[in-house]
């Protein structure tokens, strides 16, 4: 069999730039060309594959981190517009050993399937709930509308928010993975 | 032959031995083993493991331009030379056989004389970065001899005789596009129809429809230094895609390692599909001696895996003034794409159910599965029954009309209960399990059926409202199908804790979860204990293929053996450290005391370090068989599964009359499921069959135009639905038993889709009273219904 | 070619230049919703993408000023959506248009300007701007100009814009108080949609009677979001009762409108929806104005 091998150097010539963000807390600097997209970068260089493709196209919502304050889908954003700026992954939002209100409360009520929706499903939670720490029924649906979910755990999604919308309330943003029910 | 009865004993034994007794932990809610990792983003779906591998390269697939066509050269020559390109590789480069057939070999990996559909792939560039790949597709060039399209399966053969029609063949080497035709011959049809009181017949139509699950395939293969190959990949059926890949490598199986992570859905799509991707990362990987991915875009996932089967069914019913049911006539054509991929199966489960789940005295069903240019069709949650029960179930609801009775009442004359004969000749017995009216009672009892159904039929103005029932029945795994076979090894580990291994994949639902609840209930060691490995075709038991709702009722089956055998011999190593019978050693993890004196007590790790001291082995491989299914070709007689699981769906909707949009606002699904072993897992997949099957019902349709091509690859115009779509979803579940099922469980995975686009149908019927007759219900097709109404 | 580079400027000076040097190589990026899906499509073709997210500083705004309402081309449809100005029932087809605009995470990129600049039937924002007689506003190293809406686009993705002009604003007339607005579309499923449909309407109403009406489809006829005219002229100056509703849509607007068919819908539906969903909407508006 013919093994075939190229020079590395050659065929790229595309320039490299360098960005500088904060990703989940932690100051990074990596260097990215200018046609890569954020989610290959996060997933890729960063190794936060919490950050998930599911169409590339702006259109299921796997892919969302929370961009300065906004959700934003990161297969529709050039890496190079995070220079500068304050990244949230699933990876970073509780931290090391903890759970999120809304991590907890997705386990509370049995939301699990195959799981790939799940981050985006988390971030797009925790920006509502950001924003709104008693959202309605209605107001959870609209803005989940974008986060598909082919296994069909939707209706667990909405108690979901509501019973990460009490725990947050109560002061409860954080709990042990040790008081997950098993 | 002494270990076959000792298999089917165990658990017969074990369901009599548990069949009062209140479970500890089967049947009740527990957290999946792997939700944990899960909720934290932590758990490693295929593609996710591409960033470890540094020399990683990129597999793009170059597809076809044309659905059809003969492939007369190719020329990659310039791609080859562009920089960063590694390799283009064609049907000539394969080493081994250019197949990735699932059943049959009709399925080139790479298309070298002719090419069938706009999936099939021409050529695979192997780059270092897939955007080169993309840029170096451009300057390839395939000299291609178009042949006449056929997106139709009627202009394949004819409805009503079923006899092929000429065409340019898609399969010429196989010298028809006829793939199979299924019978049921039973009574004199011809004497029922004569004495019929009432005959109602019609025709109905089901779409093409994408599993669209949310994680695209994907492949990485990682050669190894022994010239053997490994692949991580997403698939249901790692050993079919590990004998797919040894083919096209031309390896021996042990030299090929399939390795499944996390999956990120299946519902049946991801059966041979992975066959596909895993080759062409392992081509990829072999040839340039790097680690390899291939990826799908969701646009390449749409228009390059399986789909639903689209069927065309003529169905003529004939009845007694009473209601009894006489006489069941159908044609059914299924449109089968490009390759045959599940076409042998589907069909026959089509044919099998192709009655719904009632006592019918005469029948005649033909049903055939031709070729199109189409995506090819294969497996999908229902496997062929959902587009014979959307047929049965409006075919029930106009005969109730015609006769002027109740949808409920005509069904309940009907159905199938125990001592009744299916139509193939099958006596149901208390042993199969058959709760198929108590299901129809509760759904009836909790929708307010009667009641709601005389309410909305008064209701004018411009938004109506409708309910309706549908049933179904499903024979559970895979029956004639194939070998009918799982398997499970179970490890206690020193510390306790316990693995299982098993080659059922877990692709979502959480079904192989049911495995460690029954081995919890029979060890007596709480579910937190175990872990379930991910399958390794170098590691876990081949268990058959994760397909046909097989996990619980079959992995389930080999699990009771292998915990059946370790409990007793755990039981003996306890007795001698308590002291008392092993019949009297209860297990209650982390304790373990005798019945008779609860302060005899020691410790589950010490039971385990004891045994393995002793030389009491701590693992145990589990094995079960399904007992013979039987099925004459010509007839349709015999008994095709082992058992059956029952269900009855009610759908309440509304629907605007001036757009014509159907919004459904609740869902009752009774099940019975025999023994519920995983609850939530049988909630969720109940919840997420119903959804899935609502966007068969109103929303989903794979849409190829007349050369083929797919209008609608990708999800912002092929709609699934979202949230805001999701009805109330209420589950009811009737336990009826199935004795030689594990714990008395019957299969749930693909039943959960099944009957709910028909009910949602009959709804929408109640509400406009019109005939539906076509999925999906979008507005458009209400508006059409409205208008024609109005003309008569 | 599927690599490109990015052009970040520093300011529009600086952008607008730039797009000067590269011509038509080059083409300016908003969110990006419209144009890295036609990109990774292989429909459009560009060597350099001139990044306009730094002008964000000056071009993203929703001000009412001097009579006037102007929108910054660079504004988010989320930013125009909780702006203070939306929640004035005046804007209120605007407020729907931006609630029912895809998903949360797309909101919170695609930009006025970019909906505008698309030139596709699919623009809810551009649709409802037609209603208000909207102007945009372009400017290159040569100066600016204004176009209104309506003489905006030439055909499908073609807009008078040339390549080294960029969108900066898009502003109209501040409406009086007896005005307001509706946007609708339907699509086949209730989660976020298309629209096989979609339909703005606008007016102006003395008690019952139709001082000023506007109404704009997502087309008409060509491949571009347009103006009903002869269905407006219908309706000015009458009462905005079910009967003029009635003759507007059955008799007025089928003569001027035609409709594609296409996988999605067959052009009889799609004629037949726009009459339900125009009529609701007149409906619509004529409740919001007298405050229901
Ligand atoms: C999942 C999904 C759902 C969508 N749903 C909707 C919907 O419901 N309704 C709807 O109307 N649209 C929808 N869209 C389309 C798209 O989001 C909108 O058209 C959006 O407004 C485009 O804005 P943008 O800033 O992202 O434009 P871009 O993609 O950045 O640009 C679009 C075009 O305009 C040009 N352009 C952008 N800004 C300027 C400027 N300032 N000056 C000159 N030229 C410029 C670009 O060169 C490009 O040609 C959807 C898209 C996706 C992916
Ligand atoms: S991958 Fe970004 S929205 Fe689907
Ligand atoms: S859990 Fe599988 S897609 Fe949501």
């Amino acid at each position: 069999m013919s093994k075939v091998g190229v020079s590395h150097a050659s065929w790229d010539t595309y320039r490299d730039i360098e960005i500088s963000f904060k990703v989940n807390g932690k100051e990074v600097k990596v260097k990215v060309k200018p046609y890569e997209r954020l989610i290959d970068v996060l997933r890729n260089k960063l190794g936060l594959v919490s950050v998930k493709g599911g169409c590339g196209r702006g259109e299921c919502g796997a892919c969302v981190v929370i961009m300065n304050g906004k959700l934003i889908p990161t297969c529709l954003t050039l890496a190079v517009r995070a220079d500068g700026s304050e990244v949230l992954t699933l990876e970073g939002i509780a931290p090391e050993g903890k759970l999120h209100a809304i991590q907890k409360a997705l386990l509370d009520t049995y939301a699990m399937q195959c799981g790939f929706c799940f981050p985006g499903v988390i971030m797009t939670s925790k920006y509502l709930l950001d924003k709104n720490p008693n959202p309605s029924e209605d107001e959870i649906k609209e803005v989940l509308d974008g986060n598909l979910c082919r296994c069909g755990s939707y209706l667990r999604f909405v108690k979901a928010v509501k019973l990460a919308s009490k725990y947050i309330n109560e002061g409860k943003i954080f709990f042990d993975e040790s008081e997950v029910m098993r | 032959m002494s270990s076959v009865s000792e298999y089917y004993k165990i658990v017969e034994e074990v369901f009599e031995k548990y069949k009062d007794k209140e479970f500890l932990f089967v049947g009740r809610h527990s957290q999946r083993w792997d939700s944990v990792e899960k909720i934290k983003g932590k758990a490693l779906y295929t593609a996710d493991f591409a960033r470890l591998y540094s020399k990683l390269v990129y597999v793009h697939s170059v597809r076809t331009k044309y659905a059809h066509a003969l492939v007369k050269s190719i020329d990659t020559s310039e791609a080859s030379k562009y920089p960063g390109v590694l390799k283009v590789i064609t049907a000539k480069d394969i080493p081994g056989i250019n197949d990735v057939g699932y059943v049959i070999p009709d399925q080139p990996l790479i298309a070298d004389r002719k090419v069938r559909y706009v999936g099939d792939i021409v050529a695979l560039v192997v780059a270092e970065d897939p955007l080169v790949a993309r840029e170096a597709e451009e300057l390839i060039s395939v000299e291609y001899e178009p042949l006449p399209v056929i997106t139709n399966p009627l202009d394949v053969v004819d409805l009503m005789t079923l006899k092929e029609k000429p065409h340019v063949l898609i399969h010429d080497e196989r010298g028809s596009d006829i793939l199979v035709h299924y019978k049921i011959r039973r009574g004199d049809i011809q004497k029922a129809m004569r004495e019929a009181d009432v005959k109602v017949e019609g025709v109905y139509k089901t779409p093409f429809q994408e599993h669209a699950y949310m994680e695209p395939e994907a492949s990485i293969a990682i050669p190894e230094p022994d010239g053997s190959i490994t692949v991580i990949t997403s698939t249901q059926c790692p050993f079919d895609v590990r004998r797919a890949v040894a083919k096209v490598l031309g390896l021996t199986l042990n030299k090929v390692r399939i390795v499944v992570p996390a999956v990120g859905g299946g519902f049946g799509g991801k059966e041979d599909v992975a066959n596909e991707t895993a080759a062409k990362a392992a081509l990829a990987a072999v040839l340039t001696d790097r680690p390899a991915l291939a990826v799908h875009t969701r646009e390449e996932s749409i228009i390059g895996h399986s789909k639903r089967h689209p069927a065309i069914a003529w169905y003529r019913h004939a009845a007694k003034r009473d209601g009894t049911l006489l006489a069941v006539e159908a044609n059914v054509v299924m449109d089968g794409g490009a390759y045959a991929s599940l076409g042998p199966f589907v069909p026959w489960r089509a044919t099998v159910h192709a009655t719904g789940p009632y006592k019918v005295q005469s029948a005649r069903v033909d049903v055939v599965r031709v070729y199109t240019n189409n995506v090819y069709a294969g497996a999908f949650r229902g496997f062929g029954n959902p587009q014979v029960i959307f047929a049965v179930e409006r075919q029930i609801d106009l005969l109730a009309e015609e006769l002027g009775m109740d949808p409920v009442e005509l069904r309940l004359k009907n159905i199938l209960r125990v001592g009744d004969e299916t139509v193939h000749g099958q006596k149901l017995t208390e042993e199969h399990g058959v709760g198929l009216e108590e299901a129809v009672m509760k759904a009836v009892e909790a929708s307010r059926w009667f009641e709601l159904r005389r309410e909305y039929a008064e209701i004018k103005g411009p938004v109506r409202k409708g309910i309706g029932i549908a049933l179904f029945y499903h024979g559970n795994s895979i029956g004639v199908e194939g070998a009918d076979y799982s398997s499970v090894t179970l490890i206690i580990n020193r510390d306790g804790s316990i693995s299982i291994r098993t080659g059922l994949t877990e692709f979502g639902q959480g079904a192989v979860w049911g495995l460690a609840l029954i081995a919890a209930e029979i060890l007596g060691v709480p579910p937190s204990y175990f872990k379930i490995e991910n399958t390794d075709t170098s590691a876990t038991p081949d268990a058959g293929p994760t397909v046909a709702s097989r996990t619980t009722v079959m992995g389930g089956a080999a699990t009771v053996v292998a915990a059946y055998k370790l409990r007793r011999r755990l039981n003996e190593v306890a007795s001698h450290i308590l002291g008392c019978d092993p019949d009297e050693v209860v297990i209650r993890a982390p304790e373990v005391y005798c019945s008779s004196d609860p302060s005899r007590k020691t410790k589950w790790v010490d039971v385990i370090e004891q045994s393995f001291w002793l030389g009491v082995p701590l693992q145990e491989f589990g094995y079960y068989r399904a007992p013979r299914a039987s099925w004459d070709e010509e007839t349709g007689q015999g008994a095709p599964y082992i058992t059956y699981t029952f269900g009855a769906i009610v759908a309440d909707v509304e629907v605007d009359i001036e757009t014509g949009l159907v919004k459904v606002n609740k869902i009752y699904t009774a099940y019975d499921i025999g023994k519920v072993i995983n609850r939530i897992g049988a909630e969720l997949n109940a919840e997420g069959g119903a959804i899935q099957a609502l966007g068969y019902a109103l929303m989903e349709e794979l849409i190829h135009d007349k050369d083929g091509r797919v209008s609608n690859p990708n999800l912002s115009t092929y709609y699934i639905p979202t949230i805001k779509d999701t009805p109330e979803i209420i589950p009811i579940w009737v336990e009826a038993k199935y004795r030689k099922g594990p714990l008395g469980a019957k299969g749930f995975g693909e039943p959960s889709f099944n009957a709910v686009a028909a009910a949602i149908a009959n709804a929408v019927a109640h509400a406009l009273r019109v005939n539906v007759t076509e999925l999906p219900i979008t507005p458009e097709r209400v508006y059409m219904m409205l208008k024609s109404k109005q003309r008569y | 070619m599927f690599r490109f580079d990015v052009y970040i400027p520093r300011d529009l000076r600086d952008a607008l230049e730039a797009l000067r040097i590269y011509g038509e190589e080059m083409l300016p990026i908003g969110g990006g919703t419209d144009l890295l899906v036609l990109y990774r499509q292989g429909l459009v073709k560009f060597k350099t993408l001139l990044d306009l997210w730094p002008l964000r500083s000056n071009l993203s705004y929703v001000k009412l000023e001097g009579g006037l309402v102007r929108l910054g081309a660079l504004t988010t449809v989320e930013e125009l959506e909780s702006s203070e100005l939306l929640k004035d029932k005046r804007f209120a087809g605007l407020k729907d248009a931006c609630r029912t605009f895809a998903t949360t995470f797309i909101r919170s990129l695609a930009t006025v300007g970019g909906n505008v600049g698309v030139a596709h039937p699919l623009s809810d924002i551009a649709i409802t701007l037609l209603t208000y007689d909207a102007s945009v506003r372009l400017r290159s190293l040569d100066g600016e100009r204004v176009i209104p809406l309506k003489n905006f686009y030439l055909d499908k993705r073609k807009t008078v814009k040339k390549p080294e002009e960029l969108i900066t604003e898009v502003f109209f007339s501040e409406p009086p108080n007896n005005a307001s607005s509706v946007f609708a579309k339907l699509d086949r499923r209730v989660g976020h949609g298309m629209g096989y449909v979609a339909v703005g309407v606008y007016a102006e109403l003395d008690n019952r009677l139709v001082k000023e009406v506007r109404i704009a489809f997502d087309s008409i006829g060509r491949p571009f979001p347009e103006r009903a005219l002869r269905t407006e002229d219908s309706l000015r100056g009458k009462e905005l009762s079910e009967d003029n509703i009635n003759r507007a849509i059955y008799e007025v607007l089928p003569k001027e409108m035609s409709r594609i068919n296409d996988y999605r819908a067959s052009a009889e539906y799609r004629i037949y929806l726009s009459q339900v969903l125009l009529k609701r909407a007149l409906l619509e508006v004529g409740r919001r104005i007298g405050g229901e």
